[in-house]
């Protein structure tokens, strides 16, 4: 009765390329969709690039977004910290965002 | 008190077009799928996701997160027990961001259910789980002898992928590449987001530089 949707998506335990559910043309499509995502593979054409090098471009761009999300918290709790007590600027930026 | 007619109540949908994507208990997410599934799964995904790339979305999600981490940087509990405020900030944007998401993709579930950041000692105790799996992969290479010591690439590199994006460790390969696409989309909007913020809060530069004096 409680069927979640994560024992409903993984049918298997590992990370195996090959799932019973669905196609490789299926799969090759995802591969593609993500590949146009990424910067630095974008340009290229599909047939030059393999799934394995898909993979591991975005490991790397994932990471690097972690990273600049990381670098991006520093700054702003800075920021937020000075400007906590300007009551003043946090309604510009309000009003600046709505 | 049994019904007279209990047949009645199923709806007329399910017996006309079994395919048909508008149920009427849309709650029961498990069925849509299943009904779905038979037509195309990963495009009926990809309508259930946000559009990461709308600026509504980005300016939702500045308000959201300017609001939250006012709340969070105003509290001030003991420093021993409270990681740093930039794990804090970061924390607190990731939560906001998977709450964009309003729970349509594994990963936003995984961080929403995940505890906050505590104290340091608590993280040394997770350490010991890793030197487990160790020694299990020493014991796999012996027997294999030197042909299959490593999984092939294509493997490798999706368990890389999925120890990266949280919650996806035990996810099906082609849902992994889905997750992977929504999560990046994500982290994009996520960094435009809060640049635009610092941008802001940075960019006057006399009013908060007279705010800082006048602090000091």
């Amino acid at each position: 009765m409680s069927s979640r949707r994560s024992s409903s998506r993984s049918r298997q335990s590992s990370g195996a390329p090959t799932s019973a559910g669905m196609t490789d043309a299926q799969i090759t499509d995802l591969v593609s969709k993500l590949q146009q995502l990424i910067p630095q593979l974008r340009s290229r054409h599909s047939d030059k690039v393999s799934a394995a090098k898909v993979l591991q471009e975005t490991c790397s761009y994932i990471k690097s977004l972690h990273r600049e999300v990381d670098d991006l918290s520093d700054r702003l709790s800075e920021l937020l910290a000075n400007t906590d007590s300007n009551s003043a600027q946090a309604a510009i930026i309000r009003s600046l965002l709505m | 008190m049994a019904s007279p007619q209990p047949i009645i109540n199923t709806p007329e949908t399910s017996t006309t077009n079994p395919q048909t994507t508008s149920l009427p208990d849309s709650d029961s997410n498990p069925n849509k799928r299943r009904k779905i599934a038979h037509a195309s799964p990963a495009h009926a995904e990809f309508l259930n996701h946000i559009n990461w790339t709308s600026q509504s979305e980005q300016q939702i999600y500045s308000a959201n997160l300017l609001r939250t981490l006012r709340q969070v940087l105003r509290r001030n509990p003991s420093p021993s027990t409270t990681p740093s405020k930039s794990r804090q900030v970061r924390y607190a944007a990731d939560r906001v961001l998977a709450a964009a998401a309003k729970g349509r993709t594994c990963w936003s579930r995984a961080i929403l259910s995940s505890p906050p950041p505590f104290n340091l000692r608590r993280l040394h105790r997770h350490k010991k789980a890793p030197d487990a799996k160790k020694k299990v992969t020493g014991l796999r290479s012996l027997r294999n002898g030197t042909e299959k010591r490593k999984l092939p690439a294509v493997q490798r590199k999706a368990r890389v992928l999925s120890l990266l994006v949280p919650g996806c460790r035990k996810v099906s390969f082609p849902n992994l590449l889905e997750e992977a696409t929504d999560y990046i989309s994500a982290l994009e909007m996520q960094v435009r987001a809060m640049t635009a913020l610092a941008e802001l809060l940075s960019g006057g530069d006399s009013p908060s530089g007279l705010a800082a004096e006048s602090l000091s």
